[in-house]
């Protein structure tokens, strides 16, 4: 990468742009009350003064422009409409829709104005349709703002003198891009503006399908070389750090701006191409949160290609993820999905697995604790005098009441409409109906946490008391009680003796698949939701880990305390499919062996295999190719997502000391990479916990 | 049944050999080079590791059933992905029948034997014999100097090296470069000529001093004294290899 481009990064990185932000956000609320506007009017008022209140900012050697300056989203509602509207029902987090995928091929093939007509056709269509009618006006109003928005920088950029930059912004977004260049202004614009709208996790789908047709064609013709289009995609990427910090998330950095690389095209040709191979290098090369990077392979994947995105893993930036299309598509396909839809699929803010302008799925709408269940079967079964089969049974309906409490309330979900947002969507304009309405998959998904620390635990009962003999239910039960205050040596045996998961021990690991066919039981068992989706279980444990250990604010879930399998009250649990912190682990094949066993095609919800390598992995190209070997094992094993990071322990210790000298220091967190400093300490505790396969 | 101590088996063990590798660590070595980064598995006994990770014993009696059972879960993924079991150590020589009985158990799968040569030759060819590749450490060639920084004279060594080459098993020389002690050029010299008319040799492995070994000594309860000075920088002439013509690599 060139020294201007480098040198924009640390401009982005340092924050340089943030002093142009102005002080505070507009207000929108009295106009909204004095024109008694419905709620989809204002959430398109919305969207229009925010765009209207943006100053235009183009720095003298920015190509792909667009700098946030409104700091915040503004109310529509005042707290009591908003607390009276709302009441009785559930939101989804924050409220605005989240964590779907756009169909950006919309927007660069037809253009607002492409989409505009279509909007104005329908309506002339849907006349006697008054929702219809509201909710196309209102998609029309944003198309017209961002509109507007642009032009004003075309201006800006035409006084600048800027004229090959003024040229395009008077093309792109009103019109088909015809280049990568303005295919990705046209993209990085309209994006920005689902943020400001106040929509969050808005990710980037299948980037190196919808782009490579216009970086193709560039290639081609001479317009651009692979040195040139390289430099655009940098600045593209450099652009998408520039207000990260105003993203909500549990912890900076938990923005969902991810990507898709590879698969398969929905008509199941390769769907590998340059651009795939070229997002990798550049990510690398800027060593950035943003984009997170997801690629898809399957077992007959080329090992020059897991190689390239090894020398990516091998930065540190705890990406990229990988997704196994063998395992992943014939699920989607058992659970409805047509075949090329599931052929497209993309992964979200984190892991699960959507179908980019076809989805108004909640994919994360709670966690299934599966220490709190294993943790209660295990101290009601003991003091009954179970048998270990009736304790298992117990488990079983612990985890199908957990999963109707969290459905049960998502069976309430209000979801605000976002007729800018629907511009993406298909079939919003072309239907008159706004994404909130549905879309064509409509399910939610149920992230299930720490099966690793419930199997452990189960698995410890079973050994040492039920089989062994060798302790007491009672001197487990007052253990507990206790928080393995004086029973140290009993806590120490349970934590490092017996079987445990990640070491292919058929003994545990079939209790924990037992954990997750409960799980999609449950959640097949449940039918059908009033949104008139399924629900999908899922392997993942998002900030879980922690909350389940520790509570948190409003949470559903239940908290556990000190577990059998040796863990104290408060200590997290394991993030994700990975072996319990601290017991011991036979090394990277047998995790994959061990999680491996999870019935896929039922719990399909994604959650990857996280994994911590030790960075002194990564010395070589022989070293390199190996690694690139293990995430073919990964799919071979018929494993369904994989995390792989790199790290350096010592680093990270350092780093809790002197944060002031690590601010680059990156590392993946649960879903999602973010900067270690600015993480909070129980999470980088976490992390330095976790097992680190050394090389 | 044969029994044997083995103090670590590692996964994905990608410095020991080709392809992806589980590596079978057996305990005791008759050797006790100044330089050993793996001092736990000097001794025959199981020895306790006091950590800041905590503490574990190293060192675990496996019947060879026990062991070859737990390794053919995995050999279906190292077979397909180029690898397959590397036996190190310690000093598996010391334990011959064990791996011998081991490696008869396994299924079928690339096996590498990496030993510093010190043992029988009675022992050395069963092992040899089961192998597809051989790892044959050389530290000195001057007997005295050997004696002093390996305990151990290299008498038997040279001998079992020379049975090696007879054998017609493909094999790499590994030298651990010391500082000041096995980087010289005179011993690289005597080395190169040492192995430079061997058939079955493909190339020369220099391994570069690693200075993380101190600690574990002090993990294990043991002492460290290096009688050289651990920064001083490495003599890493490839170059005197290169002219007897052996293909040298820096690991």
């Amino acid at each position: 990468m060139n020294e201007r481009i480098m040198a924009l990064r640390d401009r982005v990185r340092a924050g340089d742009h943030r002093c142009l932000r102005q002080a505070a956000s507009i207000k929108v609320l009295t106009e909204c009350e004095a024109r008694q506007l419905s709620w989809p009017r204002r959430v398109a008022c919305l969207v229009r003064r925010q765009c209207e209140a943006e100053q235009v900012i183009i720095e003298a050697d920015e190509r792909i422009v667009f700098t946030r300056t409104l700091p915040g989203v503004p109310a529509i509602y005042s707290p009591d409409d908003w607390a009276r509207m709302t009441s009785g029902r559930t939101l989804h987090e924050l409220g605005p829709v989240s964590n779907i995928a756009a169909d950006w091929g919309l927007l660069l093939t037809q253009g607002l104005l492409g989409r505009r007509q279509v909007a104005l056709d329908t309506r002339q269509r849907l006349v006697e349709d008054p929702k219809g009618v509201e909710f196309l006006d209102c998609a029309i109003e944003t198309i017209d703002a961002v509109l507007h928005l642009a032009d004003r920088y075309a201006e800006q950029a035409r006084a600048m003198g800027s004229e090959n930059l003024a040229t395009i912004l008077e093309r792109v977004p009103a019109r088909p891009a015809r280049s990568f260049h303005e295919a990705l202004q046209s993209l990085r614009l309209c994006q920005a503006v689902v943020w400001l709208g106040g929509n969050y996790h808005v990710g980037l789908g299948r980037f190196d399908q919808y782009m490579w047709p216009y970086l193709q064609v560039d290639l081609q013709t001479g317009l651009l070389t692979i040195d040139t289009a390289e430099e655009l995609l940098a600045e593209f990427f450099i652009s998408l750090n520039k207000d990260s910090d105003l993203y909500p998330g549990v912890q900076q950095g938990d923005n969902g701006q991810s990507l898709t690389l590879g698969g398969v095209t929905p008509a199941g040709e390769l769907a590998v191409n340059e651009l795939t191979l070229m997002v990798l290098r550049v990510s690398r090369d800027l060593a950035l949160i943003d984009p997170k990077i997801n690629l898809r392979l399957s077992a007959q994947t080329d090992l020059d290609l897991l190689a390239s995105a090894t020398e990516l893993t091998r930065i540190g930036l705890g990406f990229p993820q990988y997704s196994n299309d063998d395992v992943v598509i014939p699920a989607l396909v058992e659970h409805g999905y047509d075949l090329d839809d599931a052929r497209d699929y993309v992964v979200a803010a984190c892991w699960e697995f959507i179908i980019p302008g076809r989805g108004m799925e909640v994919v994360n709408i709670g966690a299934v604790s599966f220490p709190a269940a294993a943790d209660q079967a295990i101290r009601t079964g003991l003091s009954a005098g179970d048998d270990f089969d009736v304790l298992l049974g117990r488990v079983s309906e612990n985890i199908d009441q957990q999963v109707h409490l969290i459905a049960d309330a998502y069976s309430r979900l209000l979801l605000p409409p976002a007729p800018y947002y629907s511009v993406f969507m298909r079939d919003c304009l072309e239907r008159g109906s706004d994404l909130s309405n549905g879309l064509k998959y409509n399910n939610f998904g149920i992230h299930g946490a720490g099966a690793a620390n419930a199997a452990d635990a189960l698995a410890a009962v079973k050994h040492f008391i039920f089989e062994e003999g060798s302790i007491s239910p009672q001197d487990l039960l007052s253990a507990l009680e206790a928080d393995y205050a004086n029973y140290e040596h009993l806590r120490s045996r349970l934590a490092g003796e017996g079987p445990k998961v990640g070491n292919n021990d058929d003994e545990v690991d079939q209790l924990m698949v037992r954990l997750y066919t409960d799980f999609a039981g449950a959640c097949e068992g449940y039918g059908r939701t009033p949104h008139g989706g399924i629900l999908r279980p899922g392997t993942g444990s998002a900030m879980y880990y922690i909350w389940l250990a520790t509570g948190h604010q409003g949470m559903r879930e239940p908290v556990v305390g000190a577990t059998a399998e040796g863990r104290r009250s408060g200590e997290p649990l394991s993030v994700n499919l990975s072996a319990s912190l601290g017991v011991p682990v036979r090394g990277p094949i047998s995790v994959l062996q061990s999680f491996a066993k999870i019935d896929y095609r039922r719990v399909f919800n994604g959650g990857p295999i996280t994994m911590e390598l030790s960075d002194s992995v990564f010395r070589n190209p022989e070293s390199i190719h190996k690694t690139a070997m293990l995430v073919r094992i990964f799919a071979q094993l018929g494993c369904q997502q994989l995390q792989l990071n790199s790290l350096n322990l010592e680093t990270l210790l350092e780093a809790k000391k002197h944060p002031e000298e690590h601010k680059d220091l990156i590392v993946r967190v649960w879903g999602w990479s973010g900067y270690f400093c600015e993480l909070a300490p129980e999470y980088q505790d976490q992390i330095i916990a976790r097992h680190y396969f050394g090389s | 049944m044969t029994s044997g101590m083995v103090f670590d088996i590692k996964e994905f063990a990608i410095h020991d050999g080709p392809g992806i590798r589980t590596t079978v660590f057996l305990k005791g070595c008759p050797m006790s080079c100044m330089w050993c980064h793996n001092p736990e598995g000097q001794s025959l006994e199981p020895l306790v590791i006091r950590s800041p990770a905590g503490e574990r014993i190293a060192g675990k009696v496996y019947t060879a059933a026990e062991l070859a059972s737990l390794l053919n879960q995995q050999v279906d993924i190292l077979r397909a992905n180029e690898g397959g079991i590397t036996f190190s150590g310690g000093e598996p020589l010391l334990q011959a029948d064990f791996v011998a009985e081991v490696i008869d158990l396994l299924d079928d799968v690339h096996i590498l034997f990496d030993t510093c040569g010190f043992g029988g030759e009675k022992s050395f060819r069963q092992l040899v014999n089961r192998s597809d590749l051989i790892y044959f450490d050389l530290k000195l060639i001057d007997n005295k100097a050997h004696r002093h920084f390996t305990g151990c004279a290299n008498d038997l060594i040279l001998k079992n090296l020379q049975v090696l080459s007879e054998m017609g098993k493909p094999f790499v020389v590994r030298v651990p470069l010391v500082p000041g002690v096995t980087d010289t050029d005179h011993n690289l010299a005597a080395i190169a000529q040492v192995v430079c008319d061997l058939p079955g040799l493909m190339y020369v492995d220099l391994l570069p001093y690693n200075k993380a070994a101190g600690s574990k000594y002090r993990y294990a309860g043991m002492e460290f004294n290096p009688e050289y000075d651990e920064a001083q920088t490495l003599n890493i002439n490839t170059g005197i290899f290169k002219r007897a013509g052996i293909r040298v690599n820096v690991v």
